[in-house]
């Protein structure tokens, strides 16, 4: 872990709520790429594209190598993972409430 | 580890009662509570409602699911908003639930359907499913072309 990027937390969410940054991710779901060669895609200053991709760096959406003097960034699973554990939560959660729903149903039959 | 990304949840239930009687566990409050959370549910389209539940810390719920009414025939279809977050309005889940039920011998068929989670018109999802392997074979040439590179990550 590189101690610059420890700045900024945010979590999963609030990291792909940023259009820009989705649209970085989305690149670099194509090829990695270098800080500069992603820079060169939008039309903001060199500060604001790092923090976005100290941003990503922190919350596990991309790893950063150095290669001679380039920095190359590459996508990560550690940040999706915790997208796909909201939706793993819930697969589980309506399992168990439909299962009580059908035992709750039946008891009530035994009644009559 | 799996690379399939899910961006929505489907079940499917089949019950011994009638479609009628499992829409009263749908839609009245009481009856909901029995088998869901509390809640304050009303078969009226446009009635906004919540579910209440204990804080869930681990996904950054406070716990209070805010619902909407959207759809509704009777005994056939329901359809409401299931929007939660940490209690600072802003909301990191932002799903819709829809029930159907359809008759199934003298059963009904319930099937759920949970979608919208917020990520799912990201297409970065669609791209990376089974991108990364590719995503590390680029990397792997990437190094190779570069020996004399260094990694001082």
């Amino acid at each position: 872990m590189q101690t610059p990027m420890a700045t900024q937390m945010l979590d999963a969410f609030q990291v792909i709520a940023d259009p820009s940054r989705r649209q970085m991710m989305l690149l670099l779901s194509r090829e990695n790429m270098t800080i500069n060669a992603l820079a060169d895609n939008f039309e903001m200053s060199r500060p604001a594209v790092s923090k976005h991709i100290k941003i990503m760096y922190n919350a596990g959406f991309i790893s950063i190598t150095d290669i001679g003097r380039e920095r190359y960034c590459t996508l990560k699973q550690d940040g999706f993972q915790e997208l796909q554990n909201f939706i793993d939560y819930f697969d589980k959660f309506w399992v168990s409430k439909l299962k009580k729903l059908e035992t709750i149903l039946n008891n009530k039959s035994k009644e009559k | 580890m799996e690379n399939a990304i899910k961006n929505e949840i489907k079940n499917e239930w089949i019950y011994e009662q009638s479609p009628k009687e499992v829409w009263g566990y749908l839609t009245q409050a009481e009856l909901v509570a029995l088998w869901l959370m509390p809640n304050n549910i009303k078969p009226i389209q446009g009635h906004e409602f919540q579910f209440t539940t204990k804080p869930i810390p681990s996904l950054d719920l406070d716990g209070i699911f805010q619902c909407k009414v959207l759809e509704l025939v009777p005994f056939q279809k329901l359809v409401y908003t299931w929007k939660g977050g940490r209690g600072d309005g802003i909301f990191t889940l932002d799903t819709i639930v829809e029930w159907t039920l359809e008759k199934h011998g003298k059963g009904t068929k319930l099937s759920l359907r949970q979608h919208g989670f917020k990520y799912s018109n990201f297409s970065i999802f669609t791209a990376m499913t089974g991108g990364w392997n590719a995503n590390v074979q680029k990397m792997i040439h990437l190094l190779n072309a570069n020996p004399n590179g260094n990694t001082n990550a």
